[in-house]
């Protein structure tokens, strides 16, 4: 059976979609998410460090948002209100794996299992070495940031990925900006506390 | 061990947040200070490295698959909301698809949704044909083959997690389907010729199961 004609949707702005995605288009709403899954898995990803988990934490916050579309108003940019609810989903997440006290955020973890899966997206081509290298300096980096608190973690990420200013964070947070300041401070002294081999040889 | 002690006008002067004035001061307090220059640049080469390693965008993992799940719980999320009702065998089933031992085979049923949407009216099961079919589990493999005896299309799922003791599982017994290619859907029946499911697709392709409601 041959599928519907379709409309190439690739190139309608985000505003258009969200208008098709509220009157009910689903596959409006479909190249919304097709846009913007890879940015929000990676957040999902680098906070709680697990591929699984990051995977249904990224699918319920397009799933909210969707239940959410009818009261979104397009004042703010249509990504940014998409993050704020996967922020939301995710450090909602972890706060229950905190109550339940399993100790998997502990600071004080010294092991720390990255999924085997994960996958980055290329960027480039790299000579061997190097690339080896590289990768093996990301892995270190990436048990480094899992080793931090939820708290620490989130600061490093909202900043160093996302390049949110001081006040967009604390408002994401919500906190205050002192409490910005001094998470950021404490979270790069840990990893420059844990990568001090790295930085040992490369500085 | 002593904490570091904070230094609020370093992280600023690292993260850009700092006026032209301010930033001019600290440049001069940098020269003249060596051990903060120096922490300086190890803070600096730390950013660099997290935003390298770091990426803003990652390949999402069975990426048509994440998509389609997105719709077909919302499509289950739209019939709950449209017709409430007490709990039936085929919430139970869905319920089940959802536990995490069975995600395969429910990316196995979504393979199979896709057979019903393509068989001819009448459903004659001697003449399935299994289009493909996608595991997301490394280890899982899928086959199909059509018992005879039974008058079906058996899905084999080879790889599976075991199976909770406590879990009793069985299947949807579809005696036969119907397809209308107006509406582009298919229903499946029961022996008793109650309506079980009606497979469709949305507007992208995608598979969309939408429950009947036998009971009206």
């Amino acid at each position: 059976m041959p599928a519907p004609a379709a409309t190439d949707l690739g190139e309608v702005s985000d505003v258009d979609l969200v208008k098709r995605s509220q009157a009910g288009d689903m596959r409006a709403f479909d190249t919304l998410v097709t846009k913007y899954r890879g940015r929000i898995y990676a957040m999902t990803y680098h906070l709680i460090q697990n591929e699984t988990e990051a995977w249904d934490l990224a699918q319920e916050a397009f799933i909210k948002a969707w239940r959410a579309l009818p009261n979104f108003k397009q004042d703010a940019a249509f990504y940014t209100w998409l993050y704020r609810i996967a922020h939301n989903v995710t450090y909602d997440w972890l706060r229950k794996k905190k109550i339940q006290g399993d100790g998997e955020f502990d600071d004080e973890r010294t092991e720390h299992r990255v999924a085997a899966g994960a996958e980055a997206t290329p960027k480039g081509d790299a000579a061997p070495d190097m690339a080896l290298r590289n990768a093996e300096l990301g892995q270190r980096i990436q048990d480094a940031i899992a080793r931090l608190s939820p708290d620490h973690r989130q600061v490093i990420i909202l900043r160093e990925v996302e390049g949110l200013a001081y006040e967009e964070i604390a408002s994401l947070v919500p906190c205050s900006l002192g409490t910005v300041m001094s998470r950021l401070f404490y979270a790069r002294k840990k990893l420059q506390e844990i990568l001090q081999d790295v930085y040992e040889t490369t500085l | 061990m002593k904490p570091p002690s904070e230094n609020h006008d370093l992280i600023r002067w690292l993260d850009g947040e700092m006026t032209a004035a301010e930033r001019a001061a600290f440049d001069a307090e940098l020269k003249a200070d060596p051990a903060l220059a120096r922490e300086a640049e190890e803070m600096r080469s730390l950013s660099a490295s997290l935003r390298t390693h770091l990426p803003a965008e990652m390949k999402v993992p069975h990426a048509d698959f994440f998509n389609s799940q997105i719709q077909m719980r919302i499509a289950q999320m739209d019939m709950a909301d449209a017709r409430p009702k007490p709990a039936s065998f085929l919430d139970s089933l869905i319920a089940l698809f959802r536990q995490p031992w069975l995600a395969t085979a429910s990316v196995a049923a979504v393979a199979v949704a896709g057979f019903f949407l393509l068989v001819p009216a009448g459903g004659d099961s001697a003449h399935s044909l299994i289009l493909s079919s996608y595991a997301p589990g490394r280890g899982v493999e899928t086959s199909t083959y059509h018992d005879a005896a039974a008058d079906a299309t058996v899905l084999m799922l080879e790889g599976l997690e075991e199976v909770p003791a406590d879990r009793k599982i069985s299947g949807i017994s579809v005696h036969r389907s119907e397809t209308e290619p107006e509406v582009a859907a298919t229903t499946l029946f029961d022996a008793a010729g109650s309506p079980l499911l009606v497979i469709s697709r949305d507007a992208a392709g995608q598979p969309l199961f939408l429950r009947n409601n036998p009971r009206g």
